[in-house]
């Protein structure tokens, strides 16, 4: 698996963008109790150094892909995530106790074989935040958000009591054609929810597929979840952008029926992990103020340099571009 | 064929508001009693499975048929719907497939835990011929399966002492709901969607309340007397749902599921107020049915032949579901898919019922 390809990159793309970060900034901070210590620190480093260079936005303002991610995965930031605060994670990594996740959503339901996406979850969360014992819960949903479902969350988040709730939605009131109003406003009334209880919320966008890109319907459903996540200052994994990038760069042999989108299905649900991690990892280092998707200008982030390789730098600005630009 | 009674004609409404809202979004849906109360027509549905069950076991004098005779007829029964629900997911998987395929639309195979079956299909058949995996709206008989497993022990516990059966169901119940007992889904985490260690109390009420109603005046007198406390929480569970009025299951005192609202468990609030209910319509039918002529017919129709008529509804309404999708919804499909599966709803009720009074074709000559 490229994952710990992955992880390596991530440690090398990260030390750099601090060192520069660092000398942009010169801002001497000191460390905080809550960064997780990291246990190889640079050692880490395993990747020939000319591939972080793409991380930085070329010359033209093209905006260069994440090479943080494995390859099949590699998305620019800007069509990946936004970022928002998570308070309870942090919370959770400074009191030192595990990090409890709860992943709810369609396509976490399924595989129980060790390959799946809450194990590959775990495992790229932890590779990320080392020393950080992460427990990742995953759990199916039946049934539409705008009725039945928010309901069965709640009691959901009641039984486990996560740090962090990942929430693949609107996949199934999608399927429906829920009023998209009404999906929004149960969506909201829920992350509320969520939120005042002092739990961490990600929200991630449902699939992209080609069948679906001219389809009006679908296509506010997604911005209804992009709209909520600002509104509501949490992070948010744009599934759907991804796989619509991916998919622009696939390949063209293979676009006979359930080709190459049912393999953009598979392969959507491989990097959702990766994306998830990414978005996750990223949103920690975001300074205390809150950063939603709209701003434009990159934060200053307060990083000691002992924990450079983790803690990393302030993303580039491109990261945090708003949702649906 | 039996004449259209109370028990069909609620089964049988029982199972079209099921019917109607396995169809989520479609413009009926809100018309259901289900929008209007704290419990829907689950409760109703295994309820009156145990209130059947007290009726076959028993000769039409009221006195029980030998044991193993009552034991085998539960066996049978349960292999029967093992074999539906069997066959329903089969089929539903195929629909959902087949749909995806025709569309081109891989979002389709994400459909309520279908998703697990075609990302994984070695370790979910075996979860499929298990019962531990279920998809979206296919719970209910699963639930079933388990609840006529178990039910000889009921049954024949009931024919020493009614309060022993009782109490022991009870217990379970509770047992599970302190202690947060249901079995586990596999392949995937999480458990059953309808829990049978809770469920099974509906199915014992059922029965016990079937033996009892029969012969004793007292319990008769008392629900009868009971019928204003019956509207008083029907009333309440129509203001609390109206309102979205419910406990916060992070802020309830523990043991939580004592308190929430919660389905998978058949939590209290839910079996008081399927008590309610069952308190002030139970004198309905014999109001209604002289007035609603056809209707009743129709209705008591689908109920005597619950089986057939869950199993071909569990797939119309997957197929109105799977229309509306693709049309994009609307009034005028709206219309058209629920007014077509109540159709074929009556149709295959008198479908099983025509089969049944034929000689079987492939039956040797006599």
């Amino acid at each position: 698996m490229a994952l710990p390809q992955a992880a390596a990159l991530l440690a090398a793309s990260l030390t750099l963008a601090v060192g520069l970060t660092l000398a942009a900034t010169c801002r001497p901070v000191r460390a905080e109790p809550s960064a997780p210590a990291p246990t190889a620190g640079p050692a880490t480093v395993v990747s020939p150094p000319k591939t972080m260079v793409m991380t930085a936005p070329g010359p033209d303002g093209a905006e260069a892909l994440d090479v943080t991610l494995s390859p099949e995965c590699r998305v620019p930031g800007s069509k990946l995530y936004t970022l928002a605060r998570l308070g309870a994670v942090k919370l959770a990594l400074t009191e030192k106790r595990p990090v409890r996740v709860l992943t709810v959503g369609s396509s976490s339901a399924g595989p129980g074989a060790s390959a799946t996406y809450p194990v590959k979850l775990e495992t790229a969360l932890e590779r990320s935040l080392p020393d950080v014992d992460v427990v990742v819960e995953s759990r199916g949903m039946q049934g539409e958000i705008a009725s039945g479902a928010a309901e069965r969350l709640r009691n959901m988040v009641a039984e486990i009591e996560p740090d962090l709730v990942i929430w693949q939605v609107g996949t199934h009131d999608a399927l429906a054609r829920v009023d998209a109003e009404d999906f929004a406003n149960a969506l909201d009334e829920t992350v509320q929810w969520i939120k005042g209880h002092e739990i961490d919320v990600v929200l991630v966008t449902p699939v992209y597929t080609a069948s679906l890109a001219a389809d009006e319907y679908y296509n506010s459903l997604v911005r209804k979840v992009q709209e909520v996540a600002v509104r509501e200052g949490v992070p948010l994994v744009q599934r759907y952008e991804a796989m619509r990038y991916l998919s622009g760069q696939g390949q063209k042999g293979e676009g006979h029926l359930l080709g190459s989108q049912f393999r953009l299905n598979d392969l959507g649900l491989r990097c959702m992990a990766e994306h998830v991690t990414r978005a996750i990892t990223l949103s920690l280092l975001q300074a205390d103020t809150v950063v939603t998707g709209t701003t434009k200008t990159p934060t200053a982030v307060i990083v000691p340099p002992r924990d450079a390789a983790i803690k990393a730098a302030s993303p580039p600005p491109s990261v945090l571009v708003a949702p649906g630009d | 064929m039996r004449e259209p009674n109370a028990i069909d004609f609620w089964r049988g409404l029982a199972l079209v508001t099921i019917f109607v809202n396995h169809i989520p979004g479609n413009t009926f849906e809100r018309y259901t009693y289900s929008q209007y109360g704290i419990s829907d027509a689950a409760e109703l549905f295994v309820f009156l499975a145990g209130w059947s069950i007290g009726i076959a076991t028993r000769g039409r004098d009221g006195r029980p048929e030998p044991r193993l005779k009552s034991v085998l007829r539960l066996l049978s029964r349960t292999i029967e719907v093992y074999r539906a629900q069997i066959t329903t997911m089969a089929l539903a998987l195929a629909m959902i497939a087949g749909t995806a395929l025709v569309l081109d639309n891989p979002l389709l195979l994400e459909w309520h835990n279908a998703g697990g079956f075609f990302a994984d299909p070695i370790q979910t058949m075996v979860g499929f011929a298990l019962l531990t995996h279920q998809l979206g709206f296919f719970n209910i008989l699963p639930l079933y399966v388990v609840l006529l497993g178990i039910a000889p022990i009921f049954v024949l516990l009931a024919r020493v002492s009614r309060v022993a059966a009782l109490a022991l169901s009870f217990g379970l119940y509770f047992a599970s709901l302190v202690f947060d007992l249901n079995l586990p889904s596999w392949p995937g985490e999480g458990d059953w969607f309808f829990d049978p260690l809770c469920w099974q109390l509906l199915l014992v009420l059922g029965f016990v309340a079937e033996d009892w109603n029969r012969r004793s005046p007292w319990l008769r007198t008392w629900s009868v007397r009971l019928v204003p406390l019956g509207i008083a929480i029907v009333l309440t569970g129509i203001v609390l749902s109206v309102l979205e009025i419910r406990p916060d299951p992070l802020l309830v005192p523990e043991p939580r599921l004592l308190f929430t609202f919660d389905k998978t468990y058949l939590t209290p609030a839910r079996l008081i107020h399927f008590l309610g209910m069952l308190l002030a319509f139970q004198t309905l039918y014999a109001v209604l049915a002289p007035r609603l002529g056809p209707v009743a017919g129709y209705l008591a129709g689908l109920g005597r032949n619950s089986l057939a008529v869950f199993s071909i509804g569990s797939l119309l309404s997957l197929a109105a579901q799977l229309v509306r999708f693709w049309t994009g919804g609307g009034v005028f499909v709206d219309v058209s898919v629920v007014g077509s599966g109540l159709i074929a709803l009556g149709f295959t009720a008198w479908f099983v019922e025509w089969r049944s009074r034929k000689p079987r074709p492939s039956s040797p000559p006599a």
